[in-house]
């Protein structure tokens, strides 16, 4: 390579000369000379440079085939590279592809659901409005797609202006309000249970659901078995005071001496009666809570008065039963109460009652007279076998009778704290109670005053 | 002799409160059902009447009603004995004039004849 590519040193041809311009010839040959010495010198330089041109040249043209070479390297790697996201890209979109199939066969199974969902559906959204209705609420109401698709984007209050939705008028004043289990009657033999709950997604509110249960069937079961028990509980009311009436007569003798173990067996016979007489008493008390048709006659009264009169009442029984029944005031001003006076004896009677009989021999019931919150106070604080801690939630349930009850005294209708319950709640009062098994209970009932009742 | 007229269709009970009311010392008279008892007290005119309310043919609300019409009997104290007391049906008595209502399971007859002598006492 170090050979040079172009050459000036050949030397040129020789130039012809006539005879008689000899001397000149001469200068002239010695000045050519010269001219030729000088021509070579500078042929030999630039020889040089321009051997060192082509060498940078071709140094240049090394270096630029290099740079191709790497800078085809790198575009092939990134063609490549290309090529592999292009494949990564089609993969991700045949995998949304699939996701989306998906989500549309979840929306349309989600959908199907809400079709034949066997409650009425109305889905609100975020901003309050009609969203989704499905055909069990075009039942419900007795209306047809067109009117269904027509409430679609109004709000509760538009929607209750239809007529057939009218009922739901009912429920909501005016806004969708969170309601829960709120029954609602169509007609006599139509009943609902409408609920409306918050509907979240991981964003927050996505809308309102409101759902229509029916529930005419419960409550017609429910009436039924109501109806029944006081029917039966009245009609056994006729020959059981029929069979009081009659032992009493004969045991105030009446009809006739009696010896003395005729007499403990009617005066027993008698307390069975008087048992059952309080148990058909009970079970009509409740049909008359679930019927709604207990009246309250409320009269302003001395709630001290009908505590003290009752503790009367149980003082023979607590001597017999060796146990001591005490009554306290403990402060000095009770307000005074406005109460239906038979059934807030009722209430103390239940709880004095329950005392007696779940305390045992040589304990102590004592009953107090308090003021809590401007509210007159009762309690009733035994020290009885107590209430297991496991059936203490269960004790104001209808029927419920907690384990060592039923032990400690087989007989008992599991009735008499749900009455009081009820009762209590019904004149603006409440009731509570804390046991400690096997060691002692307090039951405590509040009545309001009387302005506030 | 007071006399009080006894309006109620159970045997049993007919039976021991009339022994009961005539030991103590009252003229005592008996109707089986509402209509027999509404003749009874325009025939009788008792001192004070004891009405059951269910009973076959007349209830004792319609016999109430019935003497609220004829002022000879209007006045007459009517105490109802009967097997149930719901405040309703008390209301109601009390609008028709009756003076007390006494319900079978919550009392007894010595109770009955107690309740009685607050408004006629047997002539001794």
């Amino acid at each position: 390579m170090d050979k040079p590519i172009y050459s000036n040193s050949a030397p040129p041809p020789p130039a012809k000369l006539s005879p008689g311009d000899q001397s000149l010839r001469e200068r002239e040959l010695a000045e050519l000379s010269e001219m030729k010495a000088r021509l070579e010198e500078a042929n030999g330089v630039l020889e040089v440079r321009i051997n060192a041109k082509t060498r940078a040249l071709r140094e240049l043209a090394a270096n630029l085939e290099k740079e191709m070479k790497e800078r085809t390297e790198e575009l092939r790697r990134k063609v490549a590279e290309s090529e592999n996201s292009r494949v990564a890209l089609m993969n991700m979109l045949e995998d949304m592809e699939d996701l989306r199939r998906r989500a549309e066969e979840e929306r349309e199974k989600t959908m199907a659901i809400i079709a034949n969902f066997s409650d009425g559906l109305m889905f609100f959204d975020a901003r309050d409005r009609l969203a989704l209705v499905n055909p069990r609420i075009e039942n419900y109401f007795s209306i047809n797609k067109t009117e269904s698709k027509n409430m679609i984007g109004g709000r509760i209050s538009d929607i209750v202006r239809f007529a057939p939705m009218s009922p739901l008028g009912e429920v909501f004043a005016g806004s969708l309000e969170r309601v829960s289990r709120r029954e609602l009657s169509l007609n006599e033999k139509t009943v609902f249970e409408v609920s409306v709950l918050e509907v979240a997604g991981r964003a927050g509110k996505i809308g309102t659901l409101l759902i229509i249960h029916d529930i005419s069937r419960e409550k017609m079961v429910e009436k039924m078995k109501t109806e029944f028990v006081s029917i039966a509980a009245h009609q056994l009311r006729t020959p059981i005071s029929a069979i009081k009436w009659t032992l009493r007569m004969i045991l105030d003798g009446d009809l006739g001496p009696i010896n003395d173990e005729q007499r403990e067996f009617l005066d027993k016979t008698y307390k069975s009666n008087e048992r059952m007489i309080n148990l058909i008493n009970d079970l009509l008390n409740v049909t008359r809570i679930e019927e709604g048709r207990q009246v309250y006659n409320s009269v302003v009264a001395d709630i001290e008065e009908v505590v003290r009169g009752l503790i009367a009442n149980y003082e023979d029984m607590a001597r017999q039963k060796n146990l001591n029944l005490s009554f306290e005031k403990i402060a000095p001003v009770i307000p005074t109460v406005k109460i239906d006076l038979e059934k807030i004896k009722l209430v103390a009677s239940n709880l004095i009652e329950n005392s007696l009989k779940y305390t045992p021999a040589g304990g102590k019931i004592s009953v107090t007279l308090g003021e809590e919150d401007g509210n007159a106070m009762v309690e009733v604080i035994d020290t009885g076998i107590g209430i297991p801690a496991e059936q203490q939630d269960r004790i104001f349930t209808k029927y419920f009778r907690s384990a060592n009850a039923i032990k400690a005294e087989t007989e008992g209708t599991g009735l008499g704290l749900f009455i009081a319950k009820n009762i209590v709640e019904a004149h603006g009062g409440k009731i509570r109670f804390v046991s400690e098994p096997g060691r002692a209970t307090k039951f405590s009932f509040v009545l309001p005053p009387a302005e506030f009742n | 002799m007071e006399k009080i007229l006894l309006i109620e269709d159970e045997e049993l009970i007919i039976r021991l409160l009339s022994k009961k009311l005539a030991a103590i010392g009252y003229d005592v008279s008996l109707a089986m059902d509402g209509r027999e008892g509404l003749e009874k007290i325009k025939q009788i005119v008792p001192d004070l009447v004891l009405l059951d309310i269910v009973m076959p043919r007349m209830g004792g609300f319609e016999v109430m009603a019935e003497m609220k019409k004829d002022e000879k009997i209007a006045g007459i104290p009517v105490i109802i004995i009967s097997n149930s007391g719901q405040p309703l049906e008390l209301e109601r008595a009390k609008d028709l004039g009756a003076v007390d209502w006494l319900v079978k399971t919550e009392f007894d007859p010595k109770e009955v004849a107690e309740k009685i002598q607050k408004y006629i006492r047997p002539t001794d």
